[in-house]
């Protein structure tokens, strides 16, 4: 009944250590995974099911762990962690998972009772109403039954990505992978090896079945094997990693855990994705027992026979002293050796094969140590209490009940072709192995020993040399002797009928997700014949171990079901993750702060000082407003820099506006092919408001474009809209008219730009620089100049983007500072403000200008915006010219910009709101209501004292003077708007030409 | 992840490069003397054949330059990557490359089928 310690398993440390689980201490031994400190502590129960909440115990030994997932709190409260392979340290805290309010009574279990509602399907079949259910009670009610663990809490990653590229990947350390990286001991091959354990030797380590190796033992070999390795300059080892994804072109994702068996040092990486190109791909990732369905297969002392022996010879832990070995094929004989050498004697051994199919050596081992053998039977079912107390046995018609607490399943060895057909290789059924191996690689992928199917170890060198001679390595021969038959048989067996019929009582395919055999033959029978389908309905090897120890069985019961071979079944398509692989890992470096660049102009430390609440367009940190004093709210801040700037002055930082430079030749003839507008009569040293278009003709972007000499243009873009217009623009220029010569060249951060407006400007500039004669005749609207500023140049043009008197100076970052400085001191007292993109959108939305982004949406033309004057008309071709001619682009009724006033002056138009017909929306919509537009941009106007928009409505241009309704967020009653001209403020362009 | 060989600085990882869509669109010289139909289908209809696709790639990450590329859409592997003043290779130069990862599934999932 209890666990014996192995001492003859070097692989543990003696030092003990202690541990929580579920809030009581425990002792382990440094090595322990938490699955190994667990068994020998006795604990059997670990967990409870995902749908039924039945008790669950440790399955298995290693990363197929379908039920012992636990959470670690001493971990950021790190959920779903398979026990089997996570060591423990000491202080460790763990939780068991999926129960309430305790592991060995949890409420959740009545679900166990309920299970015929829970059946086959039942998310699709269940919840179906009425309206409103399923978002506010069946789905938290799902979500907290259902389930695992619980998500991380303050957790702040530090995993960090490193790149490999190698010659040759070897994954999986065991004894073919140790083989065939010996073969590349100092050779001209850089070889990277990949182990998930923390040690090498796989089979070596698990079990005794080989003896020797050249005439050393097993240890010897793999000691000597190590110090040639790790000796070699050519060869890498990681251990503690585990290969998730293997992609196209030989690429992999490998994940290494730093702190296996240490506790986490917050201040280092936990975790390093390795991302992975090699030449050569060697997996040697071997195989997968798999379990066998019976009635109650899921019993907490249900475990894998080869896993049962992993933990006496890995961990030095005998789970149980007297077990019930059940098999359908050879590799018993090892289990059967391990114990009898330790002292320990199975309570029976049952196997399905008739008696001249079991191999003699286990046949006298059995009758030699007078163990009660059952041949051609098999586990009927197992009975008890959150634990097994009782196994039945069927031999023919004879029913034996046997007391055990523990029952070791082999239902046959699976080749691990998790990454194999990842990598998109063929499968084949293998009839001698009654499994799928691999056949027909899709790329430079080799697979050696028990993955490739091989489980004959005389033949594993001769594979080895033979599958890697196309590399110039050396032949190796091992002799490689065993202590168990060589040869390994099997006969299909994948479930065991029983007769008893209750609730309770359930025979699983897939203990992850709780699905029953039960569930499978329902699925079938209710059309569900495609193994895709039936897997998506059932769930069945969809869990976090995809069904690592019973997808096959599936399909093998499936088929059988079908009436059809495996073969035609099919498999259903394995995809990355071969394991969970945390988002943490993934994201690696690339969170909070280091998630984006932020990009900082040169007076980002004065808007700081001064209160800037800042904005992010794109990259940038833009100041939205400034506060004058804390309790300053948004919307106050940005009306006092609305009004203060249309009586005085108001300064922008504008240097994040793109800036590219167009040089060269043909730059004439390259700018009136990308912009709308005629650039060939303007004059040099003049700008214009340009848009460019799509070829589909709807707007990109739009900017001012100053003509400096026909062969040389500078043109800005929206802040955002940078990159992809200089993207744009190469992409035309080398793709449908490389015989312009016209060179591009981003000079965005070249300049500080500041844009300078209102009534008072004129005077500030003169004052800031008084050699400069900023007259409407010396210096007329939208022209620009070059001078010289101290010991730099500058250029100040005459635009703007408010409608007031506007000047953009461009600087030398370097100098940009000093002259934003310089600006204030000199327009203090004409109370010259700072403002910031609110109050600069306020402002052009009074004024009726456009911005991309938010009056278009990619479906707007220069022409719904009524701005056929950029349009240059004459001009025989530009980029989407053509497509302003479709019919569906010139139709009458497209949306189109219009504003709108409210009615009642106090009523507020709010952005994004529906223009509609009706003063009040129905209580239930019954019919569509007519859509007639939105409103695309919602100010109040400090100016006008009144709520303003600008809208896109259909057939807009002849509405003016029309009323309509705004929708009101949250209420039915609209308001009453009319349709007005969209430029609010000073109509005349007086202000702005003045 | 594929590797795409730039014709400018040699193999890079997928990530420095942007696709361009189908390759050998030639934009009309004359768009104005161009159908309704006939511009519609410059501007918004392409091929999307699976297997022999001839399509443009640009170093976006790196030197910025286009460049021609022959890819098997069904296996992603890239075949050929030419300059774009390059003559556009035969189809008949890429016959024997693969249908798909492992032939068209008979039975099974998308991507691959079961050999028996
Ligand atoms: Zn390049």
């Amino acid at each position: 009944m209890t666990a014996l310690r192995n001492h003859n398993c070097n692989y543990i440390s003696n030092v003990k250590i202690n541990f929580k689980f579920d809030g009581k201490s425990y002792f382990a031994y440094e090595g322990d995974t938490i699955a190994s400190a667990l068994l020998r502590n006795n604990i059997r129960l670990v967990g409870r099911s995902f749908k039924y909440h039945r008790p669950r115990g440790i399955y298995t030994c290693g990363i197929e762990e379908p039920n012992a997932l636990v959470q670690i709190i001493s971990e950021h409260n790190e959920p779903n962690t398979r026990a089997t392979i996570k060591r423990v340290y000491d202080g460790m805290v763990i939780t068991s998972q999926n129960r309430w309010p305790s592991l060995s009574y949890d409420f959740g279990a009545i679900n166990n009772i309920l299970s015929p509602i829970f059946s086959a399907g039942f998310y699709y079949k269940t919840f179906m109403g009425p309206k409103g259910f399923w978002k506010n009670i069946y789905e938290p009610l799902i979500r907290r039954s259902a389930g695992l663990g619980k998500p991380p809490k303050n957790f702040r990653s530090k995993s960090i990505h490193q790149n490999h590229n190698t010659d040759i990947l070897i994954i999986g350390a065991g004894l073919s992978g140790l083989i065939a990286a010996r073969k590349f001991v100092n050779t001209k091959y850089k070889v990277l090896m990949i182990e998930q354990d923390s040690f090498l030797g796989g089979i070596l380590k698990n079990s005794n079945k080989v003896d020797t190796i050249n005439g050393l033992n097993s240890s010897e070999w793999l000691e000597e094997t190590e110090k040639l390795l790790s000796k070699a300059q050519n060869i890498k080892i990681l251990r503690n990693t585990l290969v998730t994804t293997y992609n196209f072109t030989n690429h992999f994702v490998a994940l290494e855990d730093k702190f296996a068996g240490k506790k986490i040092d917050l201040n280092k990486s936990e975790l390093t994705l390795h991302k992975i190109r090699t030449s050569n791909t060697i997996l040697c990732n071997g195989h997968i027992e798999r379990f066998i369905s019976f009635r109650n297969n899921d019993l907490p002392g249900v475990m894998l026979a080869s896993s049962f022996e992993k933990y006496i010879h890995r961990y030095g832990v005998v789970p149980e002293e007297r077990p019930v070995i059940f098999t359908n094929n050879s590799s018993s004989m090892s289990l059967l050796n391990s114990m009898l050498s330790l002292g320990c004697k199975p309570e029976a051994y049952v196997d399905s094969r008739k008696n001249e199919e079991i191999e003699t050596d286990i046949k006298k081992i059995l009758k030699e140590n007078n163990i009660p053998s059952y041949f051609e039977a098999e586990i009927e079912g197992c009975d008890g209490n959150k634990k097994i107390e009782k196994i039945t046995i069927r031999k023919g018609k004879i029913f034996i009940k046997i007391k055990s607490s523990m029952l070791c399943v082999s239902g046959g060895y699976n080749p691990d072709i998790h990454l194999f057909t990842q990598s998109k290789g063929l499968l084949k059924w293998d009839k001698n192995i009654a499994s799928f191996k691999p056949d027909t690689p899709f790329q430079k992928t080799l697979t050696l020993g028990s993955v490739s199917g091989n489980y004959n170890f005389n033949k594993l060198c001769d594979e080895i040399n033979e599958k890697l001679s196309f590399l110039n390595t050396a032949k190796l021969d091992f002799e490689i002797k065993l202590n168990v038959s060589n040869k390994y048989s099997i006969k299909e067996l994948w479930e065991t009928k029983s007769k008893i019929n209750s609730n309770w009582s359930k025979s699983f395919i897939d203990l992850h997700n709780d699905v029953t055999i039960k569930d499978l033959k329902q699925a079938i029978s209710e059309g569900f014949d495609r193994i895709e389908h039936l897997k998506r309905y059932t769930t069945n090897s969809m869990g976090t171990d995809q069904g690592k120890i019973s997808s096959i069985n599936s399909l093998a019961v499936v088929s059988k079901l079908l009436k059809k071979e495996i073969s035609e079944v099919g498999t259903t398509t394995y995809r990355p993750p071969y394991a969970p692989l945390s988002f943490a890992a993934i994201a690696g470096r690339s969170t909070y702060e280091f998630y984006d660049p932020q990009r900082k102009t040169s007076i980002h430390s004065w808007h700081l000082k001064n209160n800037a609440v800042f904005e992010d367009v794109g990259q940038w940190k833009r100041p939205w407003y400034f506060k004058t004093h804390d309790k300053e709210t948004m919307h106050q801040a940005v009306q006092r820099e609305s009004k203060m700037l249309r009586e005085n002055s108001g300064i922008l930082d504008g240097s994040t506006l793109g800036k590219i430079e167009i040089k060269g030749r043909d730059a004439l003839e390259f700018m009136n092919l990308m912009y709308t507008n005629a650039f060939t009569k303007m004059k040099p040293m003049t700008s214009r408001y340009a848009m460019m278009l799509g070829e589909d003709g709807m707007i990109k972007d739009d900017g001012i474009i100053c003509k400096l000499s026909d062969q040389h243009f500078i043109a800005t873009t929206t802040s955002s809209g940078a990159p992809k217009v200089l993207a744009h623009m190469e992409e035309y220029l080398q793709t449908e008219w490389p015989h312009l010569q016209v060179y591009l060249n981003s000079i965005t951060e070249q300049f500080s730009t500041f844009n300078i407006s209102g009534p008072k400007t004129r005077e500030i500039m003169r004052k800031v620089f008084p050699n400069i004669d900023f007259s409407n005749e010396a210096f007329p609207f939208m022209s620009f100049k070059n001078f010289d500023y101290k010991d730099t140049k500058i250029r100040i043009m005459r635009a703007s983007f408010t409608g007031e008197l506007g000047y953009e100076i461009y600087i030398s970052p370097k100098y940009g500072l000093e002259l934003w400085e310089e600006m204030f001191s000199c327009g203090r007292e004409f109370n010259l403000i700072p403002y910031g993109t609110e109050t600069m959108h306020l402002l052009r939305a009074e004024k009726g200008y456009i911005v991309i982004g938010q009056e278009t949406d990619g479906t707007v033309t220069p022409i719904d915006l009524n701005y056929n004057w950029m349009i240059g008309k004459n001009k025989k071709d530009f980029i989407g010219k053509r497509s302003l001619s479709r019919p569906d682009t010139s139709r009458e009724d497209r949306k189109q910009l219009v504003g709108l006033s409210p009615i009642n002056k106090t009523d507020t138009i709010e952005e994004g709101q529906h223009i509609v017909e009706l003063n009040e929306l129905p209580k239930k919509i019954k019919n569509p209501i007519k859509y007639l537009g939105h409103v695309s941009s919602g100010y109040y106007s400090p100016n006008l004292n009144h709520s303003i928009g600008l809208a896109m409505i259909r057939g807009g241009k002849n509405l003016l003077g029309k009323k309509f309704f705004v929708t009101v967020s949250g209420k039915t009653k609209n308001i009453p708007v009319e349709v007005v001209n969209p430029v609010f403020v000073d109509p005349e362009n007086k202000r702005l030409i003045s | 992840m594929i590797i795409i060989k730039c014709p400018y600085c040699g193999e890079r990882d997928q990530s420095e490069f942007s696709n361009g869509g189908e390759a050998h669109v030639v934009r009309p010289n004359n768009p104005e003397s161009l159908s309704d139909k006939d511009w519609g289908e410059y501007v918004f209809f392409r091929n999307n054949p699976k297997g022999i696709f001839y399509e443009r790639w640009v170093h976006s990450h790196g030197c910025k330059k286009w460049f021609n590329a022959v890819r098997n859409t069904s296996t992603d592997e890239i075949l050929k990557i030419y300059k774009l003043k390059e003559k556009r290779p035969e189809i008949t130069e890429f016959k024997n490359c693969l249908k798909s990862p492992s032939g068209e599934p008979k039975v099974g999932s998308g991507n691959f089928t079961v050999k028996k």
